[in-house]
């Protein structure tokens, strides 16, 4: 039998073929305790993991770093 | 470029990284996606399922394995276990249905077909090629590209002063079996080629060379 690890693995690769993304880091994070020092692996599961963060990012609020709430009193 | 356009652009970049490696990888997925079937295959029939049909199905579609070079060592004698393992569940003579006879000559065939994909032959580059930890192996042409810039300034070397070219050849003669000069014996040889091609009588010439040849050899398996 396929073990666990190696199972996950090909999972996260083909969610990454399909660009789920998201699919593929929860693969990737199943499969990591299986696979500690590859370096091939890691690659892929860190540049997942990366990209991912970097879409939540885009997808949060616009583009600015903060916003300012100001109140303004129209008679002073 | 502003956070959001910064973020954008990296985006794309690790997008187009991970589609560069699952293309890469796509023989390999396709042949591990094939595995595991298989494996899931015979892991239902080993808790009683009548996996026939599906087994039937494996083969048609993975059948070109038998023939091209999808497959590694490890992969083949990983499918033969799984088979094997299969093979121990299908119900045996007697009982057997026709579909199960066929899944059992399939079996039969892939494993055999499997030992020979497993007794593949592997030619290895010699010593000489063997890649010193930590550097990089350059490429045969591109070696031997280099050995011809070196011949050539040999050459150049070797003519300063001389009036013909047997004269240079008996000079590359010498230097190769006295000083061990690989780079030597090998344009002297180029040399009595030539000579050779342009009817010249050549014979004391291949006898040095062979002296000199004798005298590298012994100094590289000395030296091993």
């Amino acid at each position: 039998m396929a073990n666990r690890g190696e199972r996950a693995y090909l999972a996260a690769l083909m969610a990454l073929k399909q660009k789920d993304y998201r699919a593929a880091q929860e693969h990737f994070e199943r499969a990591a305790p299986f696979y500690g020092d590859d370096k091939e692996f890691n690659l892929c599961f860190e540049t997942t993991r990366l990209l991912n963060a970097v879409r939540t990012e885009l997808a949060g609020p616009a583009s600015t770093d903060k916003i300012d709430i100001e109140e303004v009193f129209s008679d002073g | 470029m502003n956070r959001q356009e910064t973020l954008k652009s990296l985006a794309s970049l690790l997008e187009s990284f991970i589609e560069r490696v699952v293309h890469l990888k796509e023989e390999r997925l396709s042949v591990s996606e094939g595995i595991r079937r298989l494996d899931d295959i015979a892991d239902k029939a080993s808790q009683g399922l009548d996996m026939t049909d599906q087994a039937g199905d494996w083969f048609a579609e993975h059948n070109r394995w038998l023939t091209d070079s999808s497959l590694s060592p490890p992969d083949v004698s990983r499918i033969n276990r799984i088979l094997q393992q299969f093979k121990t569940n299908l119900r045996l003579a007697g009982e057997a249905s026709l579909s199960e006879d066929k899944i059992h000559r399939e079996i039969d065939r892939w494993s055999k077909t499997g030992e020979k994909l497993d007794r593949k032959l592997i030619l290895r580059r010699g010593p000489e090629a063997r890649a010193v930890a930590g550097e990089e192996q350059e490429d045969t042409i591109a070696r031997f590209e280099h050995c011809l810039e070196r011949l050539t300034a040999i050459f150049k070397d070797t003519c300063g002063g001389k009036k013909h070219i047997l004269s240079v050849a008996d000079d590359l003669l010498k230097a190769a079996r006295l000083q061990s000069n690989k780079d030597a014996l090998i344009l002297s040889a180029f040399v009595i080629y030539y000579l050779k091609q342009n009817g010249y009588k050549v014979e004391p010439y291949v006898k040095k060379l062979r002296e000199a040849e004798a005298v590298i050899g012994e100094g590289i398996s000395g030296g091993q």
